[in-house]
């Protein structure tokens, strides 16, 4: 089965496409760097594999979201390329395509965003710029589906052509080097041995490994030297000028260019929420009304709603059902009081999960999402990191898992371990249940408050440990900041649906699975015990191993087995927390739940419980996520220990420093 | 004259990039920052925060201390 590659810069829409081509919906967003592992679909109705590449600029990488682009390039056997080029950009973009024509696989270059590039007064012609760069041009606008059709039959036929010749004459000097080089190389590599010597005299650093693996890179080296002495300037640059000049004619003979328009709807926004002094305050406000419309003004009568239906309709009619079918009272207690209780606890949250998608989702396909980076940045850099980082961590507050993947945006290696360490901290959509349930029973009046609170400690938690690492155990390396700001755009109704849809499915594909059989688990164990089956809640075997726990939380506030329980289950998942309080505590719905609360904690030791679950562990998913991203065994252990550590000093002096205070 | 010493809103040639960080420099001339292109300092954020600048049509953000190694005319 034949492969076509998804190349292009950052940000012109290649997932757009993709999704388009294989009818699947992968993760879209209108910033640079959405998309940083590769992805294989299959076009639609036929046989043909599309891969969807991160976006890269060149092929040299200088971060490891671009690395896997040139790796794949390297190592991956394909039949054709598939060039996504922004019509609004073309110069900037033409460079990438000129190191894929030169790879010398078969070419289709799709002309995205001509709608934009036509609002911005720049009009290409497509037939000339086809013939001048020799490959099919066909023009899309990948976000609508319009000339997705054009496309599929360009490439349908495309994969039958031989490969494309395409030739750029880079000089004398530099053509001798080229051809001296390939003399060197071993005919059994398989790919291009002009690109292999231009990407090495480019030093391309990633392409020089790969040869050194098969060749003597000495005489290779020395090639460079002697050709860099003759033309008397740095190489990379002199490449890149030459590849400038063709582009820069080509684009001269093909497009023409409306002499500029009056101010565009990007920069009257841009003057507003990146203005000098307004840009903090209005993120914060962003911010602020994100966490109102889900804790507050829409997100809990939603969710009290839901949680009536599953106490009421759907406990009584299980139960009916479960009687007329004759069920044992064990598979009646085990339905009853371990799945609706476990499942439906978590279930309720839906609606709140849902709406804060919604945002972050809103946020990312607008364009917001570099401009916080820019607000932040100055922030960012006074603990050792950078803006960019700031969009793995609101990434992180919808799930921790794709937060630590996007860290791999960030360029420097240091940078990209520090963010990844303190994601764990931002706080995900999973913890929320655990602060609905909490603030709901002890902080009714002010319950969008607390929680915002309790994100903002997750955050100045995370920044104290970047400022504590970046100034002990990772000094020594600078700090990089550069990022494009992408014109912002209105998130289309159904790519905003689609996107939150993705995310939040995730949540209820959980509830289905894991803390389905987590609740079962967890039943389970409260309905056996050291002495057999069917024994008392206080005599089984879940009190048993929270109770081994109960000590040790004791200075918490919240010295119980059943704490202790719900905490380790949290581990799997955090909602698994509330789960477990649902089924320990025998409440058929928040209401009844929240009513047993007050028995076992106060306001004081509710805050420092939270607390706790904020930043105790980070959930299993993302310690596997962390283990994978960072490689090292080290640092998931720290990860892990220092969440541990932290969590319990945090709730250790919140709680003994309320209660010297006064508190209760 | 170097980039921090234009006015907000005001246009330069870009004439020197070789003082700048080396991948600094490779990120932005790959996003089309590069000598004899026209820039404009479009904002600039506070407390020396980074600077907002506008080159080929794309905006792009870079901090200070970078812009403060971009020679301009």
């Amino acid at each position: 089965m034949s492969q076509i590659a998804l190349f292009g810069n950052p940000n012109t829409g290649k997932t757009s496409l993709f999704n388009n081509l294989t009818g699947s919906y992968e993760y879209v967003g209108n910033w640079s760097g959405v998309t940083v592992e590769k992805k294989v679909g299959i076009l639609r109705h036929q046989h043909i594999h599309i891969v969807d590449l991160p976006g890269v600029y060149s092929l040299h990488p200088l971060s490891r979201d671009e690395g896997v682009a040139t790796e794949f390039l390297l190592t991956e056997s394909f039949s054709a390329i598939l060039n996504i080029v922004d019509a609004s950009q073309l110069k900037r973009n033409l460079h990438l395509t000129v190191q894929l024509l030169e790879f010398g696989k078969p070419l289709i270059i799709a002309l995205n965003m001509i709608d934009v590039a036509e609002r911005r007064g720049v009009k290409v012609d497509v037939e000339k710029i086809s013939q001048y760069v020799g490959v099919p041009v066909v023009p899309i606008i990948a976000r609508t589906g319009k000339g997705i059709d054009g496309l599929v039959h360009a490439v349908l036929s495309t994969s039958k052509q031989e490969a494309q010749r395409f030739f750029l004459n880079y000089g004398i000097e530099v053509e001798t080097a080229i051809h001296r080089i390939s003399e060197q190389l071993p005919t059994e590599l398989n790919l291009s041995k002009r690109w292999l010597a231009l990407q090495f005299l480019e030093e391309n650093q990633r392409v020089h490994e790969y040869l050194q693996a098969s060749v003597d890179i000495g005489p290779l080296l020395e090639v460079r030297n002697r050709v860099q002495e003759l033309i008397g300037r740095p190489l990379p640059q002199y490449i890149h000028d030459v590849r400038e000049k063709w582009i820069v004619d080509v684009i001269e003979k093909t497009t023409i260019i409306a002499p500029k328009q009056p101010l565009t709807i990007t920069e009257r926004i841009d003057a507003i929420v990146t203005n000098k002094y307004l840009g903090i305050p209005i993120f914060l406000l962003f911010m602020y009304i994100m966490f109102m419309l889900t804790f507050d003004w829409l997100g809990s009568p939603l969710a009290d709603l839901l949680d009536q239906f599953f106490s009421g309709p759907l406990t009584d009619g299980l139960s009916k059902l479960l009687s007329i079918v004759g069920a044992s009272p064990f598979i009646k207690e085990l339905v009853l009081n371990g799945i609706v209780s476990g499942v439906g606890g978590v279930l309720v949250f839906v609606p709140q999960i849902f709406i804060l998608f919604f945002f972050i989702s809103f946020l990312e396909d607008s364009g917001y999402m570099a401009r916080v980076a820019m607000v932040m940045d100055r922030f960012m850099e006074a603990i050792g990191l950078n803006g960019k980082a700031f969009i793995p961590m609101i990434i992180g507050f919808g799930c921790n898992v794709p937060g630590v993947m996007a860290a791999r945006t960030i360029e420097q290696p240091k940078e990209r371990l520090l963010t990844i360490l303190l994601l764990p901290f931002m706080s995900c959509s999973a913890r929320l249940p655990v602060y609905a349930l909490f603030v709901g029973t002890f902080f009714t009046k002010h319950e969008a408050l607390v929680v915002f609170l309790l994100y903002v400690l997750g955050i100045v938690v995370a920044l104290l440990l970047a400022k504590l690492f970046s100034s002990t155990l990772l000094k020594n390396e600078s700090s990089i900041f550069v990022v494009e700001l992408p014109p912002y755009r209105m998130p289309q109704a159904l790519t905003l649906w689609r996107s939150t849809w993705d995310k939040g499915k995730g949540f209820v594909r959980k509830a289905g699975t894991f803390i389905f059989a987590g609740s079962v688990a967890i039943w389970l164990l409260t309905y056996i015990g050291p002495k057999g089956i069917g024994v008392g809640m206080d005599d089984s075997f879940l009190a048993a191993i929270g109770g081994v726990l109960a000590p040790i939380l004791a200075p918490l506030g919240f010295g119980t087995w059943q704490a202790g329980a719900s905490l380790i289950t949290g581990f799997l998942a955090k909602e698994v927390v509330v789960s477990t309080m649902n089924i320990i505590y025998h409440a058929k719905n928040m209401d009844a739940l929240q009513g047993l609360m007050v028995h076992y904690f106060t306001p004081l030791s509710a805050i420092s419980f939270m607390t706790f679950v904020l930043l105790y562990i980070p959930c299993l998913a993302t310690v596997a996520t962390i283990h994978k991203e960072t490689n090292s065994r080290k640092w998931t252990f720290i990860s892990i220990s220092c969440a541990l550590c932290i969590a319990y000093l945090v709730s250790f002096s919140i709680y003994e420093g309320g209660k010297l205070l006064g508190f209760s | 004259m170097f980039l921090t010493d234009l006015q907000q809103g005001k246009k330069a040639v870009i004439t020197n990039l070789g003082m700048m960080n080396e991948v600094v420099k490779q990120r932005l001339i790959h996003m089309g920052l590069q000598e004899g292109e026209e820039i404009c300092l479009k904002c600039v954020m506070p407390f020396g925060g980074p600077l907002m600048v506008e080159v080929c049509g794309q905006c792009i953000c870079l901090r200070r201390k970078d812009a403060a190694c971009i020679g301009v005319k």
